[in-house]
């Protein structure tokens, strides 16, 4: 009873004794709050379910590395990328038309911000980065005003499209 | 590896701070380490080989931690790729004033909330109801194979605030210490232990409520 005592906090309080133990800053704080947190996530799944297609992982330098070479070092997801410039190309070919008669109409020149600025409200779905980067992928003077997209084409790219079961519930 | 741009860089004062703490042997090579593959990064002559041997060091850890936040594989992987074009371009301005990994998680949690951000403001929903959208799909999503309890986890931690269901995913499921999120979230470790506390009672009443 006597060493325990003796090794008691209080005890080495009143002789000063100094242990050269320490903790780190913060351990104490909320102490009760990680041990009750213990106890409840011991109940609780250790797998979230996930899961990755096979060998997902192997190629992933490649892809990656591949990607920082291209002009803009921006991802392109293929199957965005076509829908997106679809979108692109869909309005350059409305700006010019709608552009072309207010020009005629005006005598006014279109300024590269006002074009931006007309995307942006028009084209809502697309960011200024994505409009920017479609734009130096594209070159404008190469656009044949008279483009036709097929409705197979259009189809096929809205099929391909990671939100078409969000349009689907919409 | 150039050793003597290591032992300089090891000279100075912030990459001194970042051994605090780090008292184990083990640690501080890891932080040598860290420090020579930087240095490799930023030279031009050895970027590239530099950056395969950093994706292959950091890309399932931070795959699983963007994924835990978009939920889908598809968006998992468009993230997780730009995250390390963004590691790529950002290099060269990395001054090791933190943890190159720390600085790395940063970058993956930004790049993973503003995508999901971008997608609740496409549907004009909040971010805490996109993630529940996101979750509701999971059943008939081919890359979840979780039994009904695991989906309920999923459900509860999307019905938490933003930054407790990112510090339940690092700790639970990341297995990572308080002292690191610290780093990579910028809060202390007492709030962090908070955040942690209620995030789990929340699950925990949940999961209560909707197990049958």
């Amino acid at each position: 009873m006597k060493r325990v005592i003796n090794h008691s906090k209080d005890w080495k309080l009143t002789k000063n004794i100094k242990t050269g133990l320490s903790v780190p800053e913060d351990y104490f704080t909320g102490i009760e709050d990680e041990l009750f947190s213990r106890l409840i996530v011991e109940k609780l799944p250790k797998h979230d379910g996930f899961k990755t297609p096979e060998a997902y992982f192997e190629s992933l330098e490649n892809v990656i590395i591949e990607k920082t070479k291209n002009k803009n070092g921006k991802l392109i997801n293929f199957k965005r990328r076509n829908i997106k410039l679809i979108s692109v190309a869909a309005s350059i070919v409305l700006l010019l038309f709608f552009g072309s008669n207010f020009i005629y109409n005006t005598n006014t020149e279109l300024s590269s911000e006002e074009i931006i600025s007309w995307l942006d409200m028009n084209a809502n779905s697309l960011s200024n980065d994505e409009i920017a980067f479609a734009l130096t992928e594209l070159n404008v003077n190469d656009i044949n005003p008279y483009l036709t997209i097929k409705n197979e084409d259009i189809i096929e790219s809205l099929l391909d499209s990671n939100d078409v079961d969000y349009l689907i519930e919409e | 590896m150039d050793i003597q741009k290591v032992e300089k860089r090891l000279k100075k004062p912030e990459v001194l701070n970042l051994f605090e703490g780090s008292k184990s042997k083990i640690k501080k090579l890891v932080l040598i380490d860290e420090i020579a593959l930087v240095e490799e990064l930023q030279n031009i002559q050895t970027k590239e080989k530099a950056f395969r041997i950093l994706i292959k060091k950091y890309k399932e850890r931070l795959y699983w931690h963007i994924r835990r936040i978009v939920i889908s594989h598809d968006d998992a992987d468009d993230v997780l790729q730009n995250t390390f074009i963004k590691v790529f371009k950002g290099i060269d301005n990395f001054k090791q004033d933190s943890k190159l990994y720390s600085w790395m998680y940063r970058i993956a949690t930004n790049e993973s909330i503003t995508f999901i951000n971008k997608r609740a403001r496409e549907r004009n929903i909040d971010i805490t109801e996109m993630k529940q959208k996101l979750v509701s799909n999971l059943q008939s999503d081919k890359w979840f194979s979780g039994n009904d309890i695991e989906l309920i986890l999923q459900e509860a931690v999307a019905t938490l605030p933003e930054k407790q269901q990112l510090v339940f995913n690092m700790k639970y499921f990341d297995h990572m210490k308080y002292q690191e999120i610290s780093e990579i979230l910028g809060t202390t470790v007492g709030g962090l232990k908070a955040s942690y506390f209620h995030a789990v009672k929340k699950i925990e009443n949940y999961i209560k409520k909707n197990q049958n």
